[in-house]
């Protein structure tokens, strides 16, 4: 691993990160604060199938190994979170609000294995 | 400005702290991540520790560095679905199912902890102050 691939990678992964607090700076300006866990739900989604279509072109050889670091470790990783998705989980239940906490752990799980699944089906 | 600032380098230093576990921590394409699940289930427990405890007083940039930017970042959920979805290619479907259990049982668990100990640990009150 190279220092350039590194630099690269870091900074793919906080772009990606200001993009996630950009999108949660904009659902909670559209939906009202505290109503249900959109931006993450988005980012995830997003962020799992992108890391789908770069798995299916892994199997074929068709990116490199320091494109795959890069996308995965970097965009994927830095735009998605598990972190606020287990808090923000957690707070809905103790606010009393099992339904939202488990239509956003249903949704989180569901659609992202399905972008995911879709992404790598699309690439493979 | 300055919370985009915040979230910049947050997300530079958790993406860096991330990429060294995995690097110390590799892990072949047919075998559990462990890695990511020990990044997961701690990045939840410092983010609730740190929200109950702090969050009330912290200024914004504060938060968006620390909780978006660095956990925000540390943590992810890609992994997870691309992890899970490798397994099952490779049909190793109870092997996925396990890591998907582990990971939400193990990342709520580590959140509910961590607001729960942040909350209890309140200041202490000196006396001659």
């Amino acid at each position: 691993m190279s220092p350039a691939l590194v630099v690269v990678t870091l900074a793919a992964g906080g772009v990606a990160a200001v993009a996630r607090y950009l999108l949660s700076v904009a659902t909670a300006r559209v939906s009202k604060a505290e109503s249900f866990p959109w931006a993450v739900l988005i980012v995830n989604v997003v962020g799992s199938g992108l890391g789908g279509v770069v798995l299916g072109l892994a199997r074929h050889a068709a990116l490199s190994p320091d494109i795959q670091l890069i996308v995965l470790t970097g965009v994927c990783g830095g735009l998605t979170t598990f972190s606020t998705f287990s808090v923000e989980t957690i707070q809905l239940l103790t606010h009393g609000r099992w339904r939202a906490a488990c239509l956003s752990v249903g949704l989180n799980l569901v659609v992202g294995i399905g972008a995911c699944t879709a992404g790598y089906l699309l690439a493979a | 400005m300055s919370q985009l600032f915040a979230v910049l380098v947050g997300g530079i230093l958790g993406t860096g702290i991330r990429l060294g576990v995995d690097t110390l921590l590799p892990h072949g394409a047919d075998d559990l991540p462990l890695g990511t699940l020990i990044i997961n289930v701690l990045g939840s427990f410092l983010l609730g520790l740190i929200v109950a405890r702090f969050w009330s007083a912290a200024p914004l940039w504060l938060k968006a560095g620390l909780g978006t930017g660095l956990l925000g970042s540390f943590t992810t959920f890609s992994a997870l679905m691309v992890s899970a979805v490798a397994l099952t290619g490779s049909g190793l479907w109870l092997l996925a199912a396990v890591y998907l259990v582990l990971s939400l049982v193990l990342g709520f668990g580590a959140a509910a902890i961590g607001l729960r100990v942040g909350r209890v640990s309140t200041p202490i009150d000196w006396v001659d102050e």
